[in-house]
């Protein structure tokens, strides 16, 4: 597979009046072309964070990225002018946000929203670009798309709006597609008709996608790999059945156990208890400790390596150590097959 | 227990909330529901956004006036002319918890405050310390302590805010709690901790829950019954197992089959059942059965006759012209 996108120890911060707040501490991630990664957290994990630093949207007066690469078909974007990154924005690389009712323009038809990229990126004349977003808008499941295409985001539903975006994103066909949170805003038979919609597309395009969600159940049903972000690092990595089936670190145990099953008998949640990490004055050792019931010293003292377990799967807990106790997760950490 | 031998505590008949909403027209949030709720269980009610849960909810509690029907709380009618002893008689013993932890604490008032404020109005406190006292002892039994109640809302996270919320609606001492999407605006691992507090506190305290929430895995841990809600009616009401394992309306079928599951292998295999298009407006709703218009069994007699609450298997109710014998002769 020919690697697409890579990050090395990205960190970033922000200023605020009480510090620098360090949203994201060393984050390494690698995505091949074609491929669909998840990054599930918590809000404040720095997930949304990652995929902005990806995307060099983040507020230059307020933020910054302190150290580390980000490999964008070998070339670094942290290092990227500001013309530079314009051309990759919407060509090579676009983005979903979480609300289609705020990430549209309200005084533009959608039709121009999405014609917006196309004659900048592609040169295209008004009437190529114009016959482009109907073919678009038809692709993402509107119907009646040449009467659609004059209209107004106020004028569509909810689940219409997010398709409407998903166009715009697509409209050049970009290498990698960042989804933030796509289907949160939206109700769940809209949900299953989006998710759907994206898996269609990207079997279609071949488009890779990184997905952020904080629900375990929509990366299951789109992502191939997953990344678990806790308190701005990622603290688990592995394909999705890993994750799901053999979960190494006692964060991504916690937050399967405190997930109630559809299909199974209902005890009691597994809660995980505390609250996540302060980044303003992150924790020395592994951000999860304090909320873990298997922390050790060296937990709270030294931040754990990532371990391989296999060759996709890789865990930041000290538990893998060949020193530490071993530690089977919790019953009701299991899903599925593993139960 | 049997669902027979169960004291009804709450008992809503044909309950209708019309909004107005300009130009004579007239928004139908909720339209003629019927459901009764059973002392000490915990009724859960979902639907998508829209469907008139919530509006419900808040009209079972006199936030909204009924526009029509009645709400029989322990034989007695919310809606009826109420003199204001009378009404505080009521919130006293109903209570609500809303969805945002951020918007429903007023941020100008101390957590003690916030909490008591409940206690001063029916002077359930003969005095400060008396006051403090059971202050301290709320805090206490929602998991924070009782340092926290000097300070202000905005110096908690959302899942210590929903506590101070929870701890304001016991304050009064309620039987009853209208949990209108508790944990919706909170992250997942939180999310476990409220449920898990507020499964507790039902079973120290006998309370009644009408839970509302559109996570229906959430709902079904929490819930011993379920109603489901489509645009302003309720078309399905069960057992919360039998709900999951043998759907009957079709809505709730979609719903069901709409929810993505944590568990890879299943979502691979599974087939889905993809509903066509969006839920219509309630100004405008659909004549007959108001789902019609996205259901994969649509027949005739679907647009000519609005489908009947029939109890089809015990403890079993559901609106749908394919489980009445009648309707379907007509088709």
């Amino acid at each position: 597979m020919e690697k697409l996108l890579e990050l090395k120890n990205v960190h970033v911060s922000f200023n605020t009046y009480g510090g620098e707040v360090k949203a994201v501490r060393g984050v390494n991630l690698q995505l091949d072309k074609g491929e669909s990664l998840a990054i599930v957290g918590e809000s404040g994990s720095g997930k949304s964070v990652t995929s902005k630093a990806v995307m060099r949207l983040l507020p230059a007066k307020t933020s910054k990225i302190k150290e580390g690469q980000i490999l964008f078909e070998g070339k670094d974007l942290v290092k990227a002018s500001n013309r530079e990154m314009e051309k990759i924005r919407g060509a090579e690389i676009s983005m979903i946000f979480q609300d289609p009712m705020t990430s549209l323009n309200p005084t533009m038809t959608v039709g121009k929203q999405i014609m917006e990229g196309l004659r900048k990126h592609q040169n295209m004349s008004k009437g190529e670009a114009k016959e482009r977003a109907i073919n678009l808008l038809k692709l993402v499941g509107i119907p009646n798309p040449e009467v659609r295409v004059q209209e107004y985001p106020h004028q569509f539903s909810g689940g219409m709006r997010q398709r409407v975006v998903i166009a715009i994103a697509l409209a050049c066909n970009p290498k990698l597609l960042i989804a933030d949170e796509p289907t949160t805003a939206l109700d769940v038979t809209i949900q299953a008709q989006i998710l759907d919609l994206m898996r269609d597309l990207q079997e279609k395009t071949g488009t890779a996608i990184i997905l952020i969600t904080h629900d375990l159940g929509v990366v299951a049903n789109l992502a191939q790999r997953v990344a678990v972000m806790y308190g701005g690092t990622i603290v688990e990595t592995g394909t999705v059945d890993e994750i799901f089936y053999k979960p190494k670190h006692p964060y991504t145990w916690g937050l399967l156990a405190s997930m109630p099953k559809l299909h199974a008998e209902s005890k009691e949640l597994l809660a995980i208890p505390g609250t996540p990490p302060d980044l303003l004055n992150p924790p020395k050792g592994c951000p999860f400790a304090a909320r873990c019931p298997y922390a050790m010293e060296v937990c709270v003292e030294h931040m754990p390596e990532a371990y391989d377990v296999s060759t996709s799967h890789k865990a930041a807990c000290w538990l893998l150590d060949e020193r530490a106790p071993k530690v089977e997760p919790p019953e009701e950490a299991l899903v599925g097959g593993a139960r | 227990m049997s669902v027979k031998d169960r004291e009804v505590l709450l008992e809503v008949k044909g309950l209708k909330k019309y909004f107005e909403v300009g130009k004579k027209q007239v928004l139908k949030a909720v339209d003629n529901v019927s459901f009764e709720i059973y002392k000490g269980e915990t009724l859960g009610l979902v639907g998508e956004s829209g469907c008139g849960k919530s509006t419900t909810g808040r009209t079972i509690i006199r936030l909204y006036g009924a526009t029509e029907g009645e709400v029989n709380y322990e034989g007695e009618n919310v809606h009826g002319k109420k003199s204001r002893k009378d009404l505080k008689k009521f919130n006293r013993k109903m209570q609500m918890i809303f969805q945002d932890p951020y918007a429903s604490l007023n941020p100008r008032m101390t957590v003690k405050d916030i909490i008591a404020e409940g206690i001063d109005i029916h002077g359930l406190a003969k005095n400060d310390k008396e006051r403090d006292a059971r202050v301290y002892e709320l805090l206490e039994t929602v998991g924070l302590n009782k340092d926290h109640a000097n300070r202000y809302p905005h110096e908690f996270s959302g899942g210590q805010r929903q506590r101070i919320g929870i701890a304001r609606a016991l304050a009064v001492d309620p039987d009853f709690i209208i949990a209108d999407e508790p944990i919706s605006a909170l992250d997942v691992s939180i999310q476990a901790q409220v449920v898990n507090l507020m499964m507790k506190l039902q079973k120290e305290r006998g309370l009644t829950y009408l839970f509302i929430a559109h996570d229906l895995s959430m709902v079904k841990h929490i819930s011993d019954r379920v109603g489901v809600m489509y645009l302003g009616s309720m078309v399905e009401l069960t057992g919360s197992d039998m709900l999951y394992e043998e759907p009957l309306h079709p809505y709730t079928q979609a719903l069901l089959s709409a929810i993505p599951v944590p568990d890879p292998e299943v979502e691979r295999s599974r087939e889905r059942i993809i509903l066509e298009g969006d839920v219509p407006s309630p100004i405008n709703p659909p004549s007959g059965c108001r789902f019609r218009t996205r259901c994969p069994h649509a027949m005739d007699v679907c647009a000519a006759v609005e489908p009947k609450w029939l109890e089809a298997r015990e403890g079993h109710w559901v609106a749908c012209h394919l489980y009445d014998e009648e309707a379907m002769k007509q088709n």
